[in-house]
């Protein structure tokens, strides 16, 4: 009895100085980004790889990072056929510039698409250290706006397909584009 | 059973050390020469009483005493000195314990908490009273007429309270546009209730005549909470106090409190359970 109060003391001294356990898991699924995968307009079941895209929302002067190992202009370029943007938390809309052959010296080259996502959002409790996140839903007849910049040329995109119109997680791909 | 005590009485030292540093605080309206005297007499029979064990034991001359039974009222100090320094915080709680039989104590606690919570992401307040109730074991061998208690004790609680949703916060990993700002919801969410259970180990040293002051600490494990909402959670509850994963909990208390004596009993020889 009297080594079991021993123990329980010891125990409870132990357990004081830990309290603080407030850091969110990188793990724990928060606020999603929107997953758009690239696929070949001629084949549409085949995945198609971007040359140097460059995405920067509208307003901002940084483009996404999609290679955070890089220092310079490339860290801003992904070849791959699969990138995860970031929508605004504190607005229902978000407009992206998809620059495509970015950085190339021959301007004929480079084409801008700019593709404006409307949507509604919900804040969503995740735990004591993560706080909330925001899901999003696409609204129901116009869940993207699409134009070339400038208007005249035309568009690199030429088919964006919504397939998951609830943002609910980065596990699944929300958005298709052809070219 | 030497080494057990030795261990014992080496505790109760180290907790009447506290209780005398604690001691100034009380009596202020006392002379300052009464505050030192009061001061120095926990330890000092004790120290006879380390003797008297020696010579009791050889001797086996076990002196007549009787144990007073009553009632002991009181406050938790903690909780009412804490709004005075932390504005998130205003809270009460009345502790009683009856003594049933020599080591038995039935005991309650009953309180009353307003606590806002402050976290990276969240700002809530928890209004709300809370009752626990059970025993305390005294596991303590009192000598002559101390009436000190080493307790371990089990209480359920339970509590009634109300939850705000003051702020929150928006966990972007990928702050591309920027960190966002704290979002104001005042969302409330009323009725909630809670029920847990409660290991206790306490000491309990009386100061003078019949005061004592005594701490516990408390380790709690939440039976069931009626949770706000599907998605949200009770991250304070009065008197459990701040919930962690695995319903898991902890608190204590540093009390001041009066003894009622109602009757005495005479304790029973020794003897008679050696021959047991």
């Amino acid at each position: 009895m009297k080594k079991i109060i021993v123990l329980l003391l010891t125990a409870i001294m132990s357990l004081s100085s830990c309290e603080k356990d407030d850091i969110c898991d990188a793990n724990t699924p928060t606020t999603p980004r929107l997953i758009i995968e690239f696929y070949d307009i001629s084949n549409p079941s085949v995945l198609k790889n971007v040359t140097n895209l460059k995405v920067i929302g509208e307003g901002m002067t940084e483009g996404i990072i999609f290679n955070p190992n890089s220092t310079d202009e490339s860290q801003y370029l992904t070849n791959g056929n699969k990138i995860a943007i970031p929508l605004k938390t504190d607005g229902d809309t978000t407009s992206y510039n998809f620059i495509l052959n970015s950085g190339n010296p021959n301007p004929i080259l480079t084409d801008t698409d700019k593709v404006t996502f409307n949507y509604s959002r919900a804040d969503v409790f995740v735990s004591r250290a993560c706080g909330f996140k925001t899901l999003f839903k696409f609204n129901g007849n116009n869940a993207i706006e699409h134009t070339a910049v400038p208007a005249t040329r035309p568009k690199w995109m030429q088919y964006i397909s919504v397939e998951k119109s609830n943002i609910d997680n980065e596990n699944e791909t929300h958005i298709k584009v052809f070219f | 059973m030497k080494h057990t005590l030795k261990y014992f009485f080496s505790i109760g030292l180290l907790m009447s050390l506290s209780f005398v540093q604690a001691q100034d605080t009380i009596p202020k309206t006392n002379t300052p020469e009464k505050n030192k005297t009061e001061g120095v007499i926990p330890e000092a029979p004790k120290k006879a009483v380390t003797k008297t064990a020696t010579t009791a034991k050889t001797d086996t001359v076990v002196p007549v005493k009787k144990d007073r039974y009553g009632l002991r009222v009181g406050v938790d100090l903690y909780k009412l000195t804490r709004g005075l320094w932390d504005s998130n915080y205003k809270g009460i709680e009345l502790v009683g314990d009856y003594r049933l039989t020599k080591n038995y104590y039935a005991a309650a606690e009953l309180g009353s908490e307003d606590k806002t919570t402050e976290d990276d992401r969240l700002n809530t307040t928890t209004k709300g009273t809370y009752i626990k109730v059970g025993f305390d074991y005294n596991a303590y061998e009192n000598w002559l007429d101390m009436e000190n208690i080493i307790s371990l004790g089990l209480r359920a609680g339970f509590s009634t309270f109300n939850q705000e949703l003051n702020s929150y916060r928006i966990y972007n990993p990928h702050p591309y546009w920027g960190e966002m700002p704290w979002i104001t919801s005042g969302e409330t969410f009323n009725g909630l209730t809670a029920g847990w259970i409660e290991v206790v180990a306490g000491v309990k040293v009386k100061v003078f005549n019949n005061v004592f002051v005594g701490f516990s600490v408390r380790l709690n494990t939440l039976v069931y909470d009626k949770k706000p909402s599907e998605d949200f959670e009770n991250l304070y509850i009065p008197g459990f106090n701040r919930t962690y994963a695995g319903n898991f909990g902890a608190g204590f208390n540093y009390t001041v409190t009066y003894f009622v004596p109602l009757y005495k009993k005479t304790v029973k020889p020794k003897e008679e359970k050696k021959k047991k």
